[in-house]
C-alpha cells in the first residue's frame, strides 16, 4: 500500500506591491480635493503640475465610484462614472461663468470654485434622493457622500482640463478653445472613462485598492498625453507650445511606467501565470 | 435670456428623459447571454447612445430653424432612428446567430399583437431578443428621450445664448444624470411599459424634477453671466 504523499501547500507568492501610496479614502479625498482646488485657481501654473493634479483628482473620484459600486448598483460600473462627469460638466460652466469675479487676469480664479461646491450640493441632493427608502430606495452605504464627492471631484477635473488646454479660466477663452473646437466630447469621454475603467476592470473577487489605483493613474497618463497633443495643436505662443510637449512626455511616461507595474502586479498576485501558445490546429 | 422658459424646457426635457430611460428595452449582461428581452447593455450606454444621434440631428435642425417644435421632433426622429436599428440588429442576431425566438418574459400574453408568449420561452430564462411589444415600446423611449434632450438643447441655445458647442454638451450633462437615476430606480432591467418595475416611475420622476430644477437654475445663472450682463 503507497502512502500518497502530502500535499505541499504551496501559496501564492505574494510580493509586496511597489505602489502605495500611503492614504485611506478620506484622507485621499481631502489632499486630492485641496490640491487639484489650488491648481485649478492658479492657472499660471506649468501643464505638468496641473497634471499632477489631475492625477490626484481621477485617483479621488475612482475611489468614489469604487466604494459606492462595491455595493453593486444594479446598472453597471459605468453609470456612476458617466453620471459625475455630466455632474462635472454642468459645474465647469457655472464655474466657468462666474470666473471672472475676483480674478486676476491669467493668473488666479478663485471664483471657479463655487461651481465645484454648489456641483456638491446638487450631488448631495441627488444622492438623499436616490437613498432615501421613500423614494428610489437603492440602500447603499454612503450614497449621499459618495455622489457629493463624485460631483466635487467631476468639476475639478473637468475646469482642470480645461485650464491645462487654455491656460486660462476666461469663459470666452474655453469657449473658444475647448467647446466651441469639439474638444470637449473627447474630454467628456476620456474623463468618463478615467473615473469608471479602473473599478470596472479590475472588479472581482481579489480586487484591490492599490492595483486598481495604478489603472487610474495609467489611464490619467494617458488623458495628460491626448491634452499635451491638443495643447502643441492649438498652441498660439512658444510657452503653450513647450507646455504641450512636456506635458505630452509627462503622460506618456507615466502611462508606461504604470501599465508596466500594473500588469507585474498582476503577474505576482495570480496564483500562477502560464502561457498557452498559439492556437493548435487540428490535423 | 428669459429664465422661467429655460427652466421649464430643462425640467420638462429632465422628466422626458427620465421616462425614455423607462420606456427602453433595457437587457443588460443577462441580455448578452441571450437569457433577457432587451438590447444587451446597459441603460447609460442606450439612452446615451439615442440623445447623442437625437443632438445630432436636432443641430442640425437648429441651424435653419427657429421653430422650437421642428428642432425638438427632428432629435426626436434621430433617436427614434437609433434605437430602431439597434433594436432591429439585436434581433436578427439573436434569431439568426443564437436560433433564439425573440419573446417577452414578463407577460405570457403579447399586449398589443395578442400572440401568445410562454410557449416559445426557454425555460429557466427571462425572455429572450425583442418582441413587438418591446419593440414598440423602445420607439416611444427613443421618440420621448430624444425629444427630451433637443428641447434642452434648443432652450440652452436659443433662450440661455450659449453658443452650439457649449448647448449641446449642457444639454447632453443634464440628460444624463436623469437617464442614470431612472437607471438607478428600474436596477438594471427593464422590458417597456408592460413590465411591473414600470410603476415604479413616479419615484424617479420625483428625483429628476428636483435634480434637473436644480441644475435650470444653474445654467439660468451660468447664462446670466456670461451673456446675459445686464438683466
Amino acid at each position: 500500500m503507497t502512502v500518497t504523499p502530502a500535499v505541499v501547500e504551496e501559496g501564492p507568492t505574494k510580493k509586496g506591491l511597489s505602489f502605495k501610496l500611503p492614504l485611506d479614502e478620506t484622507e485621499m479625498g481631502l489632499v486630492a480635493g485641496i490640491v487639484a482646488a489650488i491648481v485649478v485657481v492658479f492657472t499660471g501654473l506649468p501643464a505638468v503640475i496641473k497634471g499632477i493634479a489631475l492625477i490626484l483628482a481621477f485617483l479621488w473620484g475612482m475611489d468614489s465610484v469604487r466604494k459606492t459600486s462595491k455595493y453593486g448598483l444594479g446598472t453597471g460600473v459605468p453609470s456612476i462614472g458617466v453620471l459625475a462627469t455630466g455632474f462635472g460638466v454642468v459645474g465647469a460652466l457655472v464655474g466657468l461663468a462666474l470666473a471672472k469675479y475676483g480674478s486676476i487676469e491669467g493668473v488666479a480664479y478663485p471664483a471657479v470654485l463655487v461651481g465645484a461646491i454648489l456641483m456638491g450640493v446638487i450631488g448631495l441632493v441627488a444622492g438623499i434622493l436616490s437613498n432615501h427608502e421613500k423614494v428610489i430606495a437603492m440602500k447603499i452605504p454612503r450614497l449621499e457622500r459618495a455622489m457629493m464627492e463624485l460631483g466635487m471631484a467631476g468639476t475639478l477635473i473637468i475646469l482642470l482640463e480645461c485650464s491645462i488646454v487654455t491656460g486660462s479660466l476666461n469663459f470666452d477663452a474655453v469657449v473658444n478653445q475647448v467647446l466651441n473646437t469639439g474638444l470637449i466630447a473627447f474630454m467628456f469621454i476620456f474623463t468618463c472613462f478615467g473615473l469608471l475603467h479602473p473599478y470596472n476592470a479590475c472588479l472581482g473577487p481579489d480586487e484591490n485598492r492599490e492595483r486598481t489605483r495604478m489603472v487610474a493613474v495609467e489611464i490619467t497618463g494617458l488623458i495628460c498625453a491626448f491634452l499635451g497633443f491638443a495643447m502643441i495643436i492649438l498652441s498660439s505662443s512658444s510657452w503653450a507650445l513647450w507646455n504641450g510637449v512636456s506635458l505630452l512626455i509627462f503622460g506618456v511616461a507615466v502611462w508606461a511606467y504604470f501599465f508596466w507595474l500594473f500588469i507585474k502586479a498582476c503577474m505576482d498576485e495570480a496564483y500562477e501565470t502560464v502561457g498557452t501558445g498559439m492556437i493548435k490546429t487540428i490535423e | 435670456m428669459e429664465p422661467i422658459l429655460i427652466i421649464l424646457c430643462v425640467v420638462v426635457g429632465g422628466l422626458l428623459a427620465s421616462l425614455g430611460a423607462h420606456l427602453l428595452p433595457v437587457g443588460g449582461a443577462p441580455a448578452a447571454m441571450g437569457t433577457a428581452t432587451g438590447i444587451a447593455t446597459g441603460t447609460v450606454q442606450i439612452m446615451l447612445g439615442a440623445a447623442m444621434t437625437g443632438l445630432f440631428t436636432a443641430a442640425s435642425a437648429a441651424t435653419f430653424t427657429d421653430s422650437l417644435l421642428l428642432v425638438a421632433l427632428s432629435g426626436a426622429i434621430g433617436a427614434t432612428v437609433m434605437i430602431c436599428v439597434v433594436m432591429l440588429m439585436a434581433n436578427i442576431l439573436y434569431t439568426f446567430g443564437c436560433g433564439i425566438v425573440p419573446v417577452s418574459g414578463r407577460v405570457d400574453v403579447d399586449p398589443l399583437t395578442k400572440e401568445p408568449q410562454a410557449p416559445y420561452k426557454t425555460p429557466q430564462t427571462d425572455g429572450h431578443g425583442v418582441p413587438n411589444v418591446v419593440y414598440v415600446s423602445g420607439m416611444l423611449g427613443g421618440f420621448v428621450g430624444g425629444f427630451g434632450g433637443a428641447l434642452m438643447y434648443f432652450a440652452l441655445l436659443n433662450y440661455a445664448d450659449f453658443t452650439a458647442g457649449t448647448a449641446a454638451i449642457g444639454a447632453l450633462s443634464i440628460f444624463v444624470p436623469n437617464a442614470i437615476i431612472a437607471a438607478y430606480n428600474i436596477r438594471g432591467t427593464i422590458e417597456g411599459f408592460h413590465d411591473p418595475k414600470f410603476k415604479r416611475l413616479p419615484f424617479a420622476m420625483v428625483t429628476s424634477l428636483v435634480v434637473s430644477l436644480l441644475c435650470g437654475i444653474l445654467v439660468v445663472i451660468a447664462s446670466y453671466l456670461t451673456v446675459g450682463g445686464t438683466m
